[in-house]
């Protein structure tokens, strides 16, 4: 290839800054939000946060569960967030969890095992995305109660694995379809059972597709607002976003921003220190079309 | 030998498939039956007395009212501008991605984090960033462009565009990230070959990449009208339940929840249904045709 020119190199370099500018500005927004003294909220540049301060974190570790009375005409609400941090870990780890455990699962099942029709079981499993959330948590409030799971953490824990397990599901059975017959065979006639083949070879070489269903299952988990919030009602019971749903914005907005990024810097941590993997699976699931 | 190798082995595959079938059935499929059982009835929890048999009422009545006209503009046009923009923006980023240069890990980085930025608490921010309490330093800025807005197309326009702007900013980046994914699975050869056979870019971009990115184009379409369809809490959310422009979702949300007509709700968020597989059925005919390779 010729060498590019220097405007073509200009034109890529600024259209780069501009997609990183787009992309990181809300973040970096509610980022200086969170670091900011009250005064600097009100007085300083919206853009900048000349005395960063850790306050508003501390502020919300500091909040015990109970009504702390009226200021003025405005109830002044505490929170058990540190109550909320775990149950937020716990819903979250256990749902990528059971996800990944279940649609390994099943994908190896279509894509190996290969029972009769099982692209239209493929298929079914993921045409569940045509159907509409909207209402749906009206008859699921019905299942959960009948489960006696009613404000229970444990009630997302077998809703949200079914939020991300149709595409986990398509994308590993995809990549065990096409994973050559070769590599299982070898240690099937060396005498290993099925279970050994898949847990010593199969399994480590699927890192990256495993990653990917991972990072997906979680950005699904983590994107969930209605859920949570219809389903998780005292604050003992909460995650991180049911409560923060919860708070009054006029008088808290310093301290929600700060729980909105407590809560966003582990997620975007580990979906930033999994990326490459995460788009090597995607990749790898989709070689040769699924 | 080989026979009864065969049936061990679709058990052990319809065992392996029982939790998520099972999963899915619980989750989805008596809400499935419940709501579509619903649409014909007028069952509703304010009203006094039996739940009453309506027939197809329901949706001859929904497909009379003009609010449900509304609702589908809207929500039309609000799939059809987002879907858009988070495509074109999307193959952007992973075109500009596709080829090595310096710092590409930095700018794909930033490119993947709006999506893995939760977005049941970013929407949460961006809210009070858009609408910020009026003692922050910029609220006078974002009460100005409020006003701008609400002047030239209504009221509540600026936070339907605050929730139009909130989806593209997660959808593109997604999006992004898949198609780059895509573009990784296209066997190098052919970009090469069609590199030394084609004059611009353009026609290389419109003649090679296009095609070859179709199955991953239509899966992005897909999963972008599923959730845009069913944008129902970035909707409430950033709108804080003062709906002014009702999409279906929402729409179908007020209707249950505020006014407590189960009915007419269900037979609301069931109308998208029938388009939706009519994508769907698209979609399977370009990612997963049949192939003789089938067992």
């Amino acid at each position: 290839m010729n060498p590019r020119p220097w405007w073509t190199k200009l034109g890529h370099g600024t259209l780069m800054l501009l997609a990183a500018v787009y992309c990181l500005f809300p973040i970096y927004f509610m980022l200086v939000q969170s670091l900011k003294t009250p005064q600097e909220d009100v007085f300083g540049n919206p853009f900048i946060v000349m005395n960063p301060t850790f306050e508003n974190f501390e502020e919300l570790f500091e909040r015990k569960s109970e009504t702390r009375g009226f200021v003025g005409d405005a109830l002044r609400r505490s929170y058990p967030f540190l109550d909320w941090l775990a149950n937020t870990f716990f819903v979250f780890a256990g749902s990528v969890v059971a996800t990944l455990v279940i649609s390994v699962a099943a994908a190896y099942a279509l894509g190996r095992l290969r029972p009769p029709g099982f692209r239209w079981w493929r298929r079914a499993i993921f045409a569940t995305y045509v159907i509409p959330q909207t209402i749906l948590f009206i008859p699921l409030f019905q299942v959960v109660n009948a489960f006696g799971l009613d404000d229970n953490l444990l009630a997302l824990l077998f809703i949200y694995p079914s939020m991300a397990l149709p595409f986990c599901v398509w994308m590993l059975s995809a990549y065990f379809q096409h994973l050559p017959r070769e590599i299982e065979e070898a240690a099937l006639i060396e005498g290993a059972s099925r279970t050994t083949a898949f847990f010593r070879i199969v399994l480590p070489m699927s890192r990256p597709v495993l990653v990917a269903a991972g990072i997906f299952a979680l950005g699904t988990v983590a994107s969930d607002f209605m859920i949570a919030s219809v389903f998780l009602l005292s604050g003992q019971s909460q995650t991180i976003t049911a409560g923060i749903g919860t708070f009054d914005v006029a008088l808290d907005e310093l301290a929600a921003v700060a729980g909105v990024n407590l809560m966003a810097i582990p997620v975007v941590a580990i979906s930033a220190l999994f990326a490459r993997d995460y788009v090597r699976g995607l990749t790898a699931a989709m070689v040769e079309g699924a | 030998m080989r026979r009864t190798q065969r049936q061990r082995d679709i058990r052990t595959a319809y065992l392996l498939m029982s939790p998520a079938v099972l999963l899915l059935l619980t989750v989805l499929a008596y809400p499935l039956g419940w709501e579509i059982w619903t649409s014909f009835t007028s069952l509703s929890p304010l009203q006094e007395g039996g739940t009453a048999f309506v027939g197809s009422e329901n949706y001859r009545r929904q497909f009379g009212d003009a609010q449900f006209w509304r609702a589908t503009a809207v929500t039309v046009v609000y799939t059809v501008v987002t879907s858009a923009a988070k495509l074109a923006l999307g193959l952007g980023f992973a075109l500009l991605l596709a080829r090595p240069f310096r710092g590409r890990a930095l700018v794909f980085l930033a490119i993947f984090l709006p999506w893995a930025y939760p977005s049941g608490v970013s929407v949460i921010g961006w809210y009070w960033t858009l609408n910020p309490p009026t003692s922050t330093a910029y609220a006078p800025f974002m009460g100005h462009a409020k006003y701008l807005v609400d002047g030239v197309f209504g009221g509540g326009a600026w936070a339907f565009v605050s929730v139009t702007l909130f989806n593209i900013w997660r959808g593109s980046s997604f999006i992004g990230v898949l198609l780059l994914a895509g573009i990784n699975a296209i066997p190098p050869e052919l970009f090469e070959y069609a590199l030394l056979e084609s004059k611009s870019p353009w026609q290389r971009f419109r003649l090679v990449t296009v095609p070859l990115l179709k199955p991953f184009l239509a899966l992005a379409v897909f999963l972008s009208l599923t959730s845009a369809f069913a944008d129902l809490a970035n909707v409430w959310m950033l709108t804080a339940g003062r709906i002014v422009f009702p999409v279906i979702g929402t729409h179908a949300y007020w209707l249950a929840i505020k006014a407590g007509q189960f009915g007419p709700a269900s037979a609301l968020s069931l109308t998208l249904v029938p388009f939706l597989l009519g994508v769907l059925f698209v979609l399977f005919r370009l990612f997963d045709p049949p192939s003789p390779e089938a067992a």
